[in-house]
């Protein structure tokens, strides 16, 4: 009985990255006793939190078997908005941060719209709409940072809950247990990844699916939005170059969580843990003082090993249950 | 269908479709992309040359024409895989590491500058192989592949240079990027255009340029009449690389200097360009096509957006809100002309 019950936890999808994750920080608690210091964890925290909305944000798109190329345009617009509306307009910190949400909210609502109205590739209209986002943040901006950050915003930047864990930890938190409950407790849920796994079949079963796409985007749109924030409060400046290198990281976690990119596939958990380890491997490269350049090249290997693990697994998944 | 038919219904065929060919032409010209391309580059030409002051001089004629070339060597780049249905966003990362290359192979290895461009369109062909072969080789989709390829490729070449640019380029290399021909010509427009022609004669004419359009068109298709598929994917890919090589070759010998940040981070600048010139040419995502002459025309009409809109001292940082707009609006007209001739049954 216990061996059956062990056997299934080796099958849950989440198990495979929570070894993995495990044996990392194992290793690097090795190789470095500073490894988890409490001013360390905090660090990594931080990097996760900011990480996972980025992460987050893809991975909901990811769901309903698209892509978003304008996560960083729309996470960028979002924080330099509401980093202005601080400094120029002098607007309340809670009404800055709604409207700010909303601009990304929308931002991601439009993407969604001009897909599903269109028939469109996402791939194409995010492009566009990366262009468009990003050269209204350079057009409002003029390149040049905001400085005028209400000191409350900088505060929660720096606080930290117990001395060990960031403020910054706390909305993202919230946010990965929200999406859990919404992709496998709620209907709507249920809808976004009906129609990522098999659109036709979602839409014969009575599912809109020109809302779900349109709810997805307008969903992701809000993720990047905070993920733009909350970077804003740990920069301590409201920088145009927000964004701009979120890309990779985006489709590197989900993806090396075992997100499948045909849709219908994606989980809170392992998504988390693909965040964890990519924070991991930075961490690592400069515990063994590699070059931080090479940041990208590991990120970029680490995707194609994770898409051809994902696709052995997938062919090894069709061979047992024919 | 009859199974058997005799031989009058067979000649018939030819007849008929003749009779529908003679009988479109005029409004098949009017529908097609070159021509709305042609009347949007004339009207853009027009109002950008009355509206402001230097879009006709001699310098910015020529500096438009150099722009152009890059564009057309970026788009051709892009449309070489999106041939075969597939996409490479890696175009950018690709040249730039060429690009370096050339310039190592110049400015420390000390080698002629011939020998230095053929080591740097080696690169970017291997590079591109790499890619392809990648894409064949898992039978991920190509997106993901140069995604990750992208971020390999430009983190190697960022480590390998310490991000220091290479700006002991020699006259000879150099002077290319300066020089006028015929007028106010500058000779890597030339170039691109000896380019795209050899490429329409590659897709027009030959076995090979045949089999990439079959491949993209329906890959299945193509493998059961005996193409070998996986070999056209990695060729187009191969393709793509070199002629993002010749961008960045274009565009070390403008500055003068191979430059590591010349298309942006991780090569992410030249996306838009890229994909635009190919869409606004009437290339179809799905693979199957080849517009080389309207990725031409899309990349001359970017250029002259760009060059004009800048000129308006409209402020630098909203074009590229204007050339995503543009990207917006040429789907959406390409979409309606579908539609358009769907439902005339004119495709």
């Amino acid at each position: 009985m216990s061996k059956q019950s062990l056997l299934r936890l080796a099958q849950a999808d989440w198990f495979g990255p929570l070894v993995v994750t495990l044996a990392a920080i194992a290793i690097i608690r090795g190789f470095s006793p500073d490894f988890l210091s409490p001013y360390n964890i905090q660090t990594l925290l931080i990097a996760l939190a900011i990480n996972a909305l980025i992460a987050f944000s893809q991975m909901i798109i990811i769901a309903i078997g698209q892509m978003n190329l304008s996560v960083g345009a729309i996470g960028g617009l979002a924080a330099i908005a509401f980093a202005g509306m601080m400094q120029v307009w002098h607007l309340p910190v809670a009404l800055a941060a709604i409207l700010s949400l909303l601009i990304g909210i929308f931002c991601g609502a439009l993407n969604g719209a001009l897909i599903s109205a269109t028939g469109i590739s996402a791939f194409v209209i995010t492009l566009a709409t990366l262009a468009i986002y990003k050269g209204i943040n350079l057009g409002i901006t003029q390149a040049q940072p905001f400085y005028g950050i209400a000191a409350s915003v900088k505060h929660f930047g720096n606080a930290a809950l117990f001395g060990l864990i960031p403020m910054l930890a706390v909305p993202t938190a919230i946010i990965a247990v929200a999406l859990w409950f919404l992709l496998t407790r709620l209907p709507i849920g249920r809808f976004i990844l009906a129609v990522g796994g098999n659109e036709h079949a979602a839409s014969l079963s009575g599912i809109s699916v020109r809302s779900v796409v349109i709810l997805a985007h307008a969903i992701s749109g809000f993720l990047a939005a905070c993920a733009g924030m909350l970077l804003v409060a740990r920069l301590q400046l409201g920088q145009p170059s927000i964004g701009d290198d979120w890309l990779i990281l985006s489709f590197a976690a989900p993806v090396i969580g075992g997100a499948v990119l045909s849709g219908g596939h994606v989980s809170v958990v392992t998504t988390l843990l693909g965040v964890a380890m990519v924070a991991l491997i930075t961490q690592a490269l400069v515990v063994f003082s590699i070059d931080p350049f090479l940041v990208q090249v590991v990120l970029g290997l680490l995707i194609l090993a994770a898409v051809g693990i994902n696709r052995l697994r997938e062919t090894h998944l069709i061979a047992r249950r024919a | 269908m009859p199974l058997s038919y005799d031989t009058s219904s067979a000649a018939a065929l030819p007849a008929a479709t003749s009779a529908l060919r003679s009988g479109l032409p005029r409004s098949r010209i009017f529908i097609s992309n070159e021509f709305g391309l042609i009347l949007l580059i004339v009207i853009f030409a027009l109002v950008f040359g009355t509206m402001t002051h230097g879009f006709t001089s001699h310098f910015n004629l020529f500096t438009l024409g150099r722009n152009t070339a890059v564009n057309i060597m970026i788009g051709l780049s892009m449309m070489t895989v999106i041939v075969t249905g597939g996409l490479n966003l890696a175009v950018g990362a690709i040249g730039v590491c060429a690009a370096m290359l050339c310039g190592y192979a110049l400015q420390v290895l000390h080698l002629p500058w011939p020998i230095a461009l053929l080591l740097a369109l080696a690169l970017g062909a291997a590079l591109g192989a790499v890619n392809g072969f990648a894409v064949v080789r898992t039978g991920l989709h190509s997106f993901i592949i140069t995604l990750a390829t992208m971020s390999i490729f430009y983190g190697v070449m960022i480590f390998l240079t310490r991000a220091e640019a290479y700006r002991n380029i020699p006259f000879g290399f150099v002077h290319f990027g300066s020089m006028k021909v015929l007028g106010d010509v500058s000779p890597l427009l030339l170039l691109a255009l000896a380019v795209a022609l050899a490429l329409a004669a590659l897709y027009r004419g030959s076995v090979l340029g045949r089999e990439m359009l079959a491949t993209g068109a329906r890959r299945e298709a193509a493998e059961l009449s005996g193409i070998r598929t996986g070999r056209i994917i990695t060729l187009c890919h191969m393709l793509s690389g070199a002629l993002a090589t010749v961008a960045a070759l274009m565009l070390v010998a403008r500055n003068g200097a191979a430059i590591p940040s010349m298309a942006g981070q991780l090569g992410q600048d030249w996306l838009l360009p890229a994909f635009l010139a190919p869409v606004l040419g009437g290339a179809v995502l799905n693979g199957g096509k080849a517009p080389v002459f309207g990725t031409c025309l899309g990349a001359a009409l970017v250029s002259m957006l760009t060059s004009g809109l800048l000129l308006m001292q409209l402020g630098a940082f909203w074009v590229q809100t204007f050339l995503g707009l543009l990207l917006l609006l040429a789907m959406f007209l390409d979409k309606a002309r579908r539609s358009y001739l769907a439902y005339r049954n004119l495709a």
